[in-house]
């Protein structure tokens, strides 16, 4: 890992188009700019992680746990009803 | 195109209905490719289902059904897919995925910090980040009954 210190209004450039600002320091926080090009996406890497994982949760679906989840959970909602409500067979 | 899963079998998926993710689902970086649909009509869940690998389909639902007064910020989709567009002029379409826990189904929840918005202009979805931490990564669908 590259370390590099910086001070406040203090900036650091990745590549032709990233660039993140030091824009403040207080006692152990760190406020940070970041200007990036649209389709970069940025994130605070604890949520970014927690996404993570919670996607590959959602991954392991057992089809009996479906079925079971459709049988327990009956939202209602005014669309819903003109959505396949009205079916008569 | 005709596709195979590990749950449903061969699949066929019109190429008009097969969905673009350009980085894919969060920890699923290399899948591109996705389907959505409906086991059962009626159902409040969807399948999302991988083109990319077999056993890979997640279940997403409408999160206003459960929760009428979420908000997404779809301008953060916009921005990370370049759509062309204002997010009211975009008909963007939101999903949230459901996690339902191996052998306990009541325990369900949805991921309302990390939305899927899918354009159906150009078949482009992808997975935004709600990182104001209003809503959980594990909303859940049923009330909790005190056993």
């Amino acid at each position: 890992m590259l370390v590099l210190t910086r001070k406040s209004d203090e900036k650091v450039t990745i590549g032709d188009d990233i660039v993140v600002s030091v824009l403040d320091i207080k006692g152990s926080q760190v406020k940070l700019g970041i200007e990036a090009p649209k389709g970069i996406a940025v994130h605070r890497s604890e949520i970014y992680e927690r996404i993570q994982a919670e996607n590959l949760l959602a991954a392991s679906v057992v089809a009996a746990d479906f079925v079971e989840a459709e049988k327990l959970w009956k939202p209602r909602k005014g669309h819903q009803d003109t959505v396949g409500g009205e079916r008569e067979d | 195109m005709k596709i195979e899963t590990t749950r449903f079998g061969t699949v066929d998926v019109p190429a008009e209905k097969i969905i673009t993710m350009s980085h894919g689902l969060l920890g699923f970086p290399d899948k591109r490719r996705f389907c959505i649909f409906q086991q059962k009509e009626g159902s409040p869940f969807f399948w999302y289902q991988s083109l990319d690998d077999a056993a890979l389909a997640f279940v997403i639902t409408d999160p206003w059904l459960f929760k009428p007064d979420y908000q997404v910020d779809l301008e953060l989709a916009i921005r990370a897919m370049a759509w062309d567009g204002k997010a009211d002029q975009l008909p963007l379409e939101c999903y949230v995925i459901v996690t339902i826990p191996r052998g306990a189904p009541e325990r369900m929840t949805a991921n309302l910090m990390g939305p899927v918005v899918l354009n159906p202009n150009t078949r482009e979805a992808v997975q935004i980040v709600l990182s104001n931490e209003t809503y959980s990564h594990q909303y859940p669908l049923l009330k909790q009954e005190a056993a």
